[in-house]
């Protein structure tokens, strides 16, 4: 960790007009001060915003606002959002531990850095933290890289469980700048690494989330979050879905369909949803539904399983939402 | 059996507790290790111009300006290299460097400062892709034969068995990932040193110290009262010790070096690789002929420590004709060394597995396969067992655990989505009684305090201490002090070889009784004693009695105006040879494997245990329910995975994976509490690690159990059950 300068304010103005290139904004901490101490991320000012009025939450008709600074367990302690968004209550429970989603902000989980072991070792080469510099991981160490988005430059996948939820969900974010307000969608917001993977998303320089907008979606209240890890708590996913279902008489009417752990990005599958949608939801139909969450998919030395294990995923997730086995 | 709480539990959960990184000497100057980044050649220069004038930096050690550490004098099953010694490299992580500065902040940022520049050449680190260079290794009889008359060669012996099953298994480099990673402080007044430091044994730090400082070990005082974890690795040496040691001398102010839990992962050595083919010879009922157990281990090229893996067949089931046979690929690959059941808990998987796959080929239960192999003697030496209910592990722990509803057919036990399969396997570890040496002090203030070197990892070392002397002297746990921990204190067993119960506790006893002794006795001579002269003075519950009077040896020592009587004792090595000396066990566990994602969940777990006579029945639950704990990784999670370039690809807490409390069902313990009157008058065995042993193979069986599947390469993750 190098030397930087740390000022704190409670203005979203002053916080826009303090930031520059070398500056980093610190809200909950755990992802940035983590990699300050492995010296990927080395800003030489740090501007803390946790003083900034941007943590409540309402649900309403319109559907769901969560400001930016509020706490992951704010979000996954809040009834209305249990009852409405079962999936996105879920998928913050499932994530990382109670002390660091007491901690961690929503705004922060959304930017959150990839898990990629070579991104957080800066004795390696690692094109998304050093551009041009090579990905070790094509080759190397990749059971737990992406299938879905990747490029020859980067295979690292998105570490957050929530937007993978607030993706199915078509959720957006507002983001404020200097030079105003705007509102992006989240499968929008996030880019496909391609040659640029150190360009992770579409928030300008100094540009803040200041809040997530969910839109109504009355039929999310059956819907669910499948997380698929080694190890039961506190492990990033191998596979993840996140589904909501609108069941009318034993048929699917529509579905939202969105997968993590294996994209470069949260990974939304309308083949999936459309292939679906009314149709009854039948073990086999359901399993022919999945195989084409696939499309696409490119496989590592290591990864391989992810394409039947996100299938499965899938299936498993759908089935049981359905009341099926 | 007795169950008392641990006498440190309260300082440790409250946070009193002092560690070795705690230590915080006044003028404290901060060290962080510089680490190599290749796998073998050169280090050609170091550039350390930038990070020598960064703020706070006091210096910089290399290779080329080294601390003058002297060859280590012995292996410690750890780096024979000193440090900063040369400019080899030997392996990826390897420490080449030392930057000490006013804070830890200020050292990390300068060695991030040092431009390395290397000779690189050719490595090898891949241990499968090497098998087919595995060499005898370079200890210890390459292969081991016990043969029936009628058998030249165990190949003949399985040629005659009615039936054979031959299989291969694999397990992966391990880490001991415990709690507390490797942190020392050290001090110097003049001549004379003071170290706080991790460690399972203070002794072994005094030596090795001794040797690289080139000092005399009476100038070093080495403590270590609470330990986090060690499972083997803090009994070596390793290289923040001496660096802290000798970076404080040459500054003159005291010098802290604190691995980065990255750097445990290379600095620090793991458990080897495996690779071990085995082979059971048996007829039609299940009675083994011939077993042949081949075992490869990884090694390291910088020391000598090879795990022996195919051993554990000498010890478990009874055959006529047996062989083992040990090799091992070596590697340009951090240090190889000890972790918790070296050898027997990655032997024990094959083994274990082997003769579940002949007992599926047969149709015979897998209890009753061992039940019909019991080895009523030693199967290598036939020598008897000085004391073994293993049979009692068998009956009592299937009828506790409902095994006799285990439907023997794969598959056929669904709970929703989950398939449900039940597993066994035996446990077994050695067992041994070395000299130790205790000193009991009785004090004053009516409290008593035992001391000894030792070291309590979070074993309950202390608290047996504690209690052993309190039953001798008739008086209170609370009221007895255990030092544990301390260079000055007489020599006890270091933490190691599940050794420090059997070992330490009948020095305990000998010293109680004779620190009892010394108090009669100085009751009856010393003149300011109201016994004084007295004939039939009586000992009894910390009390004297004579005549009329009663007295607390409290009381009495104030009386006299002396602050403590004190005796020390030392109990000798078990020289007993006649016999076999292990202790064992049984284990039974129910595993759940996702029908569609194919992840594989424990949900029920009993072990019995057969471990001689239990000091304290609370702590050794915890000994074997951490055993346990450490099986399940071991079984379905734990790989370390090397790269090409030799690091390891997963060197952190977040992919390196061990089970989490979501991962570990109640664990249900059951100890027999035989006490084991050949091996000492106390009667204890080991229980430290014996409870790895056989865990990881019991949960193949019940995944075998519940998909069909028999997985012969640990980890057990679901990518190898999805198919």
């Amino acid at each position: 960790m190098h030397a930087y300068d740390f000022v704190a304010t409670n203005s979203v103005d002053r916080a826009l007009k303090l930031a520059n290139p070398d500056s980093a904004f610190l809200a909950g901490g755990t992802t940035l001060v983590d990699l300050m101490k492995l010296d990927v991320m080395t800003p030489r000012h740090v501007i803390d915003i946790n003083g900034l009025d941007l943590c409540g939450i309402t649900a309403n008709h319109n559907g769901l606002r969560i400001g930016a600074m509020a706490r992951m367990s704010d979000v996954a302690n809040h009834s209305e959002v249990a009852n409405r968004y079962p999936m996105l209550t879920q998928a913050l429970l499932l994530s990382a531990s109670g002390q660091i989603r007491n901690m961690a902000s929503v705004g922060g989980n959304l930017l959150q850095r990839t898990r990629c072991d070579y991104f957080r070792d800066v004795r390696t080469p690692c094109n998304k933290r050093e551009p041009g510099s090579g990905c070790p991981a094509q080759t190397g160490e990749n059971r737990n890289h992406a299938i879905l988005g990747t490029s020859t430059a980067c295979v690292a996948t998105h570490p957050s469980d929530l937007a993978v939820a607030l993706v199915a969900l078509g959720a957006s974010v507002r983001l404020r700048g200097r030079e105003g307000v705007r509102q992006v969608p989240l499968d929008q917001f996030y880019r496909l690494p391609g040659d640029t993977p150190h360009l992770e998303n579409q928030l300008r320089p100094g540009e803040l989330i200041t809040e997530v907008l969910v839109p109504a979606l009355s039929w999310a209240r059956r819907s669910t979050y499948l997380k698929i890890r080694d190890r039961s708590s506190y492990e990033f996913a191998l596979t993840s879905v996140a589904v909501a279902l609108d069941l009318r008489d034993g048929t699917v009417h529509n579905a939202r369909i969105a997968v993590g752990g294996v994209g470069a990005r949260p990974w939304r599958l309308p083949a999936v949803e459309d292939a679906l949608r009314q149709h009854r939801p039948t073990a086999d139909h359901v399993q022919a539904a999945a195989a084409r969450a696939a499309e696409g998919a490119r496989p590592l030395a290591h990864n391989g399983f992810k394409v039947t294990l996100m299938q499965r995923t899938i299936t498993r997730a759908v089935l049981n939402l359905a009341g099926r086995r | 059996m007795t169950a008392t709480d641990r006498v440190d539990g309260r300082p440790k959960v409250t946070g009193a507790a002092a560690y070795a990184a705690d230590r915080h000497p006044a003028g404290l100057a901060y060290g962080y290790l510089i680490t190599s980044t290749i796998a073998r050649g050169t280090v050609t220069g170091m550039d350390t111009t930038a990070a020598a004038s960064a703020p706070g930096v006091l210096a910089v050690y290399t290779p080329f300006n080294s601390l003058g550490l002297f060859t280590y004098n012995r292996e410690q099953n750890d780096e024979v290299h000193a440090p900063l010694r040369d400019a080899n490299v030997r392996y990826y992580g390897q420490a080449i460097g030392f930057v000490v500065a006013e804070t830890f902040e200020q050292a990390r940022d300068a060695a991030t400062l040092v431009a390395v520049s290397y000779d690189a050449q050719p490595s090898k680190t891949s241990f499968v892709d090497n098998l087919g260079g595995a060499t005898p290794p370079p200890s210890g009889a390459p292969t081991v034969d016990v043969l029936a008359p009628e058998f030249a060669t165990i190949d003949a012996a399985l040629a005659a068995s009615e039936v054979v099953v031959t299989a291969t298994y694999l397990t992966p480099c391990n880490d001991h990932v415990a709690m507390e990673p490797h942190a020392t402080v050290a001090a110097w007044q003049g001549d004379n040193l003071t170290v706080h430091t991790v460690s399972q044994g203070v002794r072994l730090v005094q030596e090795r110290l001794s040797s690289t400082l080139g000092i005399d070990q009476s100038r070093i005082h080495v403590i270590n009262p609470h330990v986090g974890g060690g499972f083997g690795n803090k009994w070596g040496m390793w290289a923040q010790m001496p660096l802290a040691a000798a970076a404080a001398r040459v500054l003159g102010r005291p010098v802290k070096a604190a691995l980065t839990r990255e750097q445990v992962f290379t600095i620090v050595g793991h458990r080897p690789a495996t690779s071990q083919t085995v082979s059971l010879g048996a007829r039609r009922d299940g009675t083994l002929i011939a077993v042949k157990h081949d075992g490869v281990s990884s090694k390291s090229a910088s020391n000598g420590f090879t795990e022996s893996v195919a051993s554990t067949s000498l010890s478990t089931y009874a055959t006529p004709n047996l062989h083992i046979g040990r090799a091992v690929v070596t590697l340009d690959v951090p240090v190889t060394t000890i972790m918790r059941a070296p050898g027997e808990s990655n032997g024990a998987f094959a083994q274990e597995s082997a003769l579940d796959e002949l007992a599926d080929q047969l149709g015979v239960d897998p209890l009753e396969i061992r039940r019909r192999n019991y080895a009523t003697v030693k199967p290598d030496n036939k020598l008897p067992w000085s004391s073994k209910h293993l049979d009692e592990c068998y009956d009592l722990g299937a009828a506790r655990f409902g095994w006799s509803r285990r439907n023997p057919v794969p598959g056929s036990v669904t709970d929703g989505d989950w398939l449900v399969g039940m597993g066994m396997a035996t446990c077994t570890y050695s067992a041994s009684r070395s000299s130790a040496s205790i000193k009991v002090r009785l004090l004053a203030d009516g409290t008593a305090v035992v001391a000894g070197t030792g070291a309590d990892l979070g074993t309950g070392q202390s608290t047996v201490f504690a209690i052993l002397a309190a039953e001798v002297l008739g008086i209170p746990v609370r009221r007895v002090s255990p030092d544990i921990g301390d260079s000055t204190a007489p020599t006890a067993a270091n933490a190691g070889g599940s050794g420090s119960t059997s070992t330490n506790g009948p020095a305990v006893q000998l010293a109680a009784a004779a620190a009892r002794d010394a108090l009669l006795r100085f009751a009856v001579e010393h003149e300011r004693s109201p016994f004084h002269g007295m004939t039939d003075v009586r000992y009894e519950n910390g009390d004297l009695k004579a005549g009329g009077l009663t007295m607390s040896f409290g009381t009495l020592l104030s009386t006299a105006d002396v602050p403590a009587v004190e005796a020390t004792a030392t109990s000798p090595r078990n020289e007993n040879r006649t016999v076999a000396y292990r202790s064992f066990g049984a284990h039974f566990c129910e595993v759940r494997v996702n029908r569609w994602t194919a992840e594989a969940r424990v949900s029920r777990w009993l072990t019995v245990v057969d471990a001689g006579r239990i000091v304290n029945e609370k702590t050794s639950r915890s000994q074997i329910v951490g055993g346990v704990i450490m099986g399940i990784g071991h079984a379905l999670l734990e790989d370390a995975r090397m790269e090409p370039t030799g690091r390891f690809a997963n060197a952190n807490m977040a992919s390196y994976l061990v089970p989490v409390n979501a991962d570990i069902p109640p664990i249900d313990v059951h100890f027999l509490d035989y006490p084991d009157s050949t091996l000492s008058s106390l009667g204890a065995r080991g229980i430290g690690e014996l409870a790895i042993v056989g865990a990881a193979s019991a949960i193949a069986g019940a995944i075998h159990n519940a998909t069909g599947k028999r997985i012969r390469e640990l980890p057990i993750t679901l990518d190898k059950l999805l198919t």
